[in-house]
């Protein structure tokens, strides 16, 4: 399926986004106006207001921006995770890592879309 | 210019509490009272902050309730909920209200319970903070608080070479500060070897780069510029800068620089008409140690990438060039969310009128505070000085 195929009304919503990401793809949404990328479904630009913004497929590879391991979690999550913030294409996305030990500029890939205790995460491996 | 002037403030010890919310209020409001010398029948309204006690302790529509409690039934009461931001929010609505004439004198202040006495365990308040958190994007993934700021000192490291040393600095001072502090719910000394040895929290954080869990309340009362004279020891609002950036983190521009707390100061800076380097003292956000860095580099305090080192050479101690943190922080004298922003305040009222007993600065005549809430994404900046 196409970014398009998954947007199921007016503009993508998180639930399109999670069936996407459950699917294995990383959608986003592209500003017609400013250009901007977003990686988290909205229903505006961030950078300029507008309401020009398309579902994108984003690349699944990317580098890390930044990342951090979870040593002390909230209840429904085991310790030891590492969260992700990545640069894929002209969008930055945030995700985990089951296997810390990735760094900034590390290149990871999208693994999966996982349910967990709170929603849909992108979790991603070093490539 | 003069928006608005504070002529009471009080504050509980910040620690844990075995009283209830209310209870824990009164024993800030009512200080607030007596050191502006007046009763609850002089306050025309309740500017209220309290961040999570819907979700810790199923309690909300707190402002009448409290109100009720305290003895001021019936003035105009709102309650303010912007994460750890929570009652400096307040506290500008308040300087608002008073500098239109809406109000003559108004309670402003925040209570929180966030220790166990809540019946919550850590993974459970770990939780229920982690609520700031984006809902959909950011939750799922795990993110917790001490993971956002981790985030955004990570980057800091990568891009500036700030060390892990350095942000231990930042913790020994403020818990030498904390020291000075009767109220604080730290008040013991600590060593760089000690912070380096603690438990990872969220790397690059261990267990004392990190604000305790605290319950505490805190308040002030805010008067009118006309008014002020009228009391005994008005302390002056000149500016209050409030910025928003967005939220989740993967969209703002750049996670080192905490754009938020840049905008929030150069407003205050502007309304004020002082500079960064006028600022004798700032109590600022460092509920991570890597927050006081962020926070004192978006003041214009040091050049972006020095906050690190400028803290380990220990230019923000009570004795350095730019006291930083002076009542200990929220690292050393506790994070009670929606009682931290008052309490900053207090602490600016206290030094600048020289009663702030053992770390009282030599030097207090313009302080500036620093209040941030969630992921960085609010942040409100208040300049205070001493009355002409
Ligand atoms: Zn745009």
């Amino acid at each position: 399926m196409t970014a398009e195929e998954y947007v199921v009304g007016d503009r993508l919503t998180y639930d399109d986004w999670q069936e996407a990401l459950l699917d294995g793809l990383l959608l986003g949404q592209e500003c017609q106006d400013c250009g901007y990328t977003t990686g988290a479904p909205k229903a505006a630009c961030p950078r300029c207001g507008s309401r020009g913004i398309d579902a994108v497929e984003l690349p699944l590879e990317g580098e890390v921006h930044s990342e951090t391991t979870i040593q002390v979690p909230p209840s429904g999550f085991e310790r030891g995770y590492q969260v992700v913030v990545v640069d894929v294409g002209d969008a930055r996305v945030t995700g985990r890592v089951d296997d810390p030990g990735v760094e900034i500029g590390d290149d990871v890939e999208l693994s999966e879309g996982r349910e967990t205790e709170s929603g849909v995460a992108a979790v991603f491996e070093r490539v | 210019m003069t928006r608005a002037s504070v002529v009471g403030v009080g504050m509980t010890e910040f620690g844990v509490h075995e009283k209830r919310l209310a209870e824990l209020f009164a024993d800030a409001a009512f200080p607030a009272f007596d050191d502006a010398g007046i009763t609850g029948d002089d306050v025309d309204a309740f500017y209220f902050g309290n961040a999570m006690s819907g979700l810790s302790e199923n309690d909300t529509h707190l402002a009448p309730k409290i109100a009720t409690h305290i003895g001021i039934p019936g003035v105009p009461c709102q309650r303010y909920e912007d994460a750890c931001a929570t009652s400096s929010n307040a506290f500008k609505n308040a300087v608002e209200a008073v500098e239109a004439g809406v109000h003559d004198v108004v309670l402003v202040g925040g209570v929180e319970r966030c220790t166990p006495e809540t019946g919550l365990d850590t993974p459970e308040m770990t939780r229920v903070f982690a609520s700031a958190s984006h809902r959909e994007y950011e939750q799922p993934t795990g993110l917790t608080f001490p993971g956002v700021f981790a985030l955004l000192t990570k980057r800091h490291m990568h891009e500036h070479g700030t060390t892990e040393e350095q942000l231990a600095e930042v913790a020994v001072k403020n818990h030498y500060h904390g020291s000075l502090n009767p109220r604080a719910h730290f008040g013991k000394e600590t060593t760089v070897e000690e912070v380096l040895d603690g438990p990872v929290v969220a790397d690059p954080f261990r267990l004392m780069d990190c604000c305790p869990f605290s319950d505490g309340a805190s308040a002030a009362i805010v008067v009118s510029d006309d008014l002020a004279d009228s009391y005994s020891d008005p302390v002056d609002v000149t500016g209050v800068g409030h910025g928003t950036d967005c939220v989740p983190i993967s969209d703002k521009e750049q996670l080192s620089a905490t754009q938020a707390a840049r905008d929030a100061a150069d407003e205050a800076y502007s309304q004020a008409g002082v500079s960064a380097d006028e600022v004798d003292f700032v109590e600022v956000h460092d509920c991570f140690t890597g927050a006081e860095v962020l926070a004192t580099e978006a003041l214009g305090l040091f050049e972006d990438g020095e906050g690190g080192e400028a803290a380990a050479e220990g230019r923000t101690r009570v004795d350095g060039e730019v006291p930083v943190n002076p009542s200990g922080g929220l690292k050393a004298k506790g994070h009670p969310i929606g009682a931290t922003g008052t309490a900053q305040i207090t602490e600016l009222v206290e030094q600048i009128r020289g009663e702030a007993g053992e770390r009282q600065l030599d030097d207090a005549e313009v302080g500036l505070a620093h209040n941030l809430g969630g992921d960085s994404a609010t942040t409100i900046v208040s300049v205070m000085e001493a009355r002409a």
